[in-house]
């Protein structure tokens, strides 16, 4: 053993290389943190719109479900082929040796209710084009202070696409060294051509708890099987660390090609960088009670 | 709603001018700058979201140290189901010698302390922290801190006045 002391080995500790990301990393991570506490504050007010939105999905299902003669009437209407598809609108690229970008917009078309479709599609349009923004901005704000590497990868996956359901992700991956993901979906009810929202789904917001209890208790069970299987709850972490107790009322979801609900969590949402996006399937049978119908899930 | 507020301009004011050392944390356990800034990442984020628990703000420092270092335990615990052969390691084994590297017995030998002595001595020695604050870190008792202190500096060989 050579002749060691403290000094040396703080001096190998001081001599670690700082990486020039590090600054901008520590940065967008303030930012995305700040983002998450602004969703809890004003989740009162989205609370509001989301019952309302409810309500107005509730006549509809509920009428298609009671009245037969409404039912005939819309089965009498003709439908003539009806392709609903997803494709690439518009792709933004960048690529210069440490920045890239590759930003794809879907578009939806073939939907008859042009107002749901153009509203999904200019959201696609209009998001995009802030990512895109935002990042040529952070590029030439990094470029300023002695370089370094971004990227943003986005673009979208078609989750589920039935005769009655389209379910669109759209995902956005930032590089700053590491990476953080996030998913967003769109259900569509093709046949009725409605946009189905989580509030909608459901009578009342006592859904909230059903999932989330459901969601904390497939977590301890996967943590059981496999420690490595961190989620950020009580049970697994230290209580004062929990970050995760409800899912928002606009939680990420999609209806799964067999009529399961999926509840989706970004990267670092509810665990660890390297647990990823999760995602957990909800048992039908526990949403029974407080399902408006079966119409899409069962 | 505006202690809140002050709390959060704080926290923010405190991780960008403590980032370097975070930073150093992370990576003397993770050995890989990758690795290391998403660990940094995770725990400002965590952290953020988690004010509420830091009852008073005096104790920033530990208590956000607390979740960098757990922040790291995870990692290594997940990446320990892979066993990795890193150039040192394969370097030991063909009985290779690095002469330009003076230190690498020095830092192996860190690296084969336990996490929580590691820590210890991350703490301690390169970050300068007290025994109280170490102890709140991992939330040890004190004495406990202290042994594991002296047997990981023994086993380094590491002469110390304190």
């Amino acid at each position: 053993m050579k002749n060691n002391n403290k000094d040396q080995l703080k001096n190998d500790y001081m001599n670690i290389v700082i990486p020039e990301e590090l600054d901008f990393a520590v940065r967008k991570s303030l930012m995305e943190g700040k983002k998450k506490m602004n969703k809890q504050k004003y989740l009162k007010i989205i609370k509001t719109t989301a019952a309302t939105a409810a309500v107005i999905a509730t006549v509809f299902t509920v009428s298609i479900n009671t009245s037969e003669a409404l039912a005939l009437t819309l089965s009498e209407i003709p439908v003539i082929n009806k392709i609903v598809r997803v494709l690439t609108f518009r792709e933004y690229k960048i690529n210069e040796d440490t920045y890239d970008a590759d930003i794809k917009t879907p578009a939806i078309e073939g939907l008859e209710n042009k107002e749901l479709e153009s509203s999904l599609n200019e959201k696609y349009l209009e998001e995009n084009k802030l990512l895109y923004e935002q990042f040529t901005s952070d590029m030439e704000s990094m470029k300023a202070n002695n370089g370094g590497h971004l990227g943003v990868d986005s673009g979208y996956v078609v989750k589920t696409d039935t005769d009655k359901i389209l379910s669109v992700g759209r995902y956005v991956v930032n590089t700053v060294g590491s990476s953080s993901t996030t998913f967003q979906y769109d259900t569509i009810d093709k046949e009725n051509e409605i946009l189905i929202t989580l509030p909608s789904l459901f009578k009342d917001e006592s859904y909230i708890d059903v999932i989330s209890e459901n969601i904390k208790e497939q977590m301890l069970e996967l943590h059981k099987i496999d420690e490595y299987n961190v989620y950020w709850i009580e049970g697994i972490e230290d209580a004062s660390m929990a970050v995760f107790n409800k899912i928002s009322s606009n939680q990420s979801f999609y209806i799964s090609s067999d009529n399961k609900l999926i509840i989706s969590f970004d990267k670092y949402e509810v665990a660890p960088g390297y647990m990823g996006v999760i995602e957990f399937e909800i048992p039908s049978d526990i949403l029974g009670d407080v399902l408006i119908s079966d119409e899409y899930i069962k | 709603m505006r202690t809140r507020l002050k709390l959060e301009k704080q926290y923010e004011d405190y991780v960008i001018e403590n980032k370097e050392k975070h930073y150093r944390i992370a990576y003397s356990y993770v050995k890989n700058a990758d690795d290391a800034l998403d660990i940094v990442q995770e725990a400002v984020f965590k952290a953020y979201v988690s004010l509420n628990t830091l009852k008073n703000s005096e104790y920033m420092k530990t208590w956000f140290y607390r979740i960098l270092v757990n922040s790291s335990l995870d990692f290594l615990r997940k990446q320990k189901k892979v066993v990795t052969m890193d150039e040192e390691n394969i370097a030991a084994f063909n009985d290779c010698v690095f002469d330009e590297y003076e230190n690498i017995d020095l830092n192996n030998a860190l690296d084969e302390l336990p996490d929580d002595c590691r820590s210890i001595v991350i703490l301690r020695f390169f970050e300068d922290l007290k025994i109280e604050e170490i102890a709140q870190i991992l939330d040890e008792n004190v004495n406990t801190v202290k042994t594991r202190l002296y047997k990981s500096l023994n086993k380094l060989r590491i002469e110390m006045n304190d």
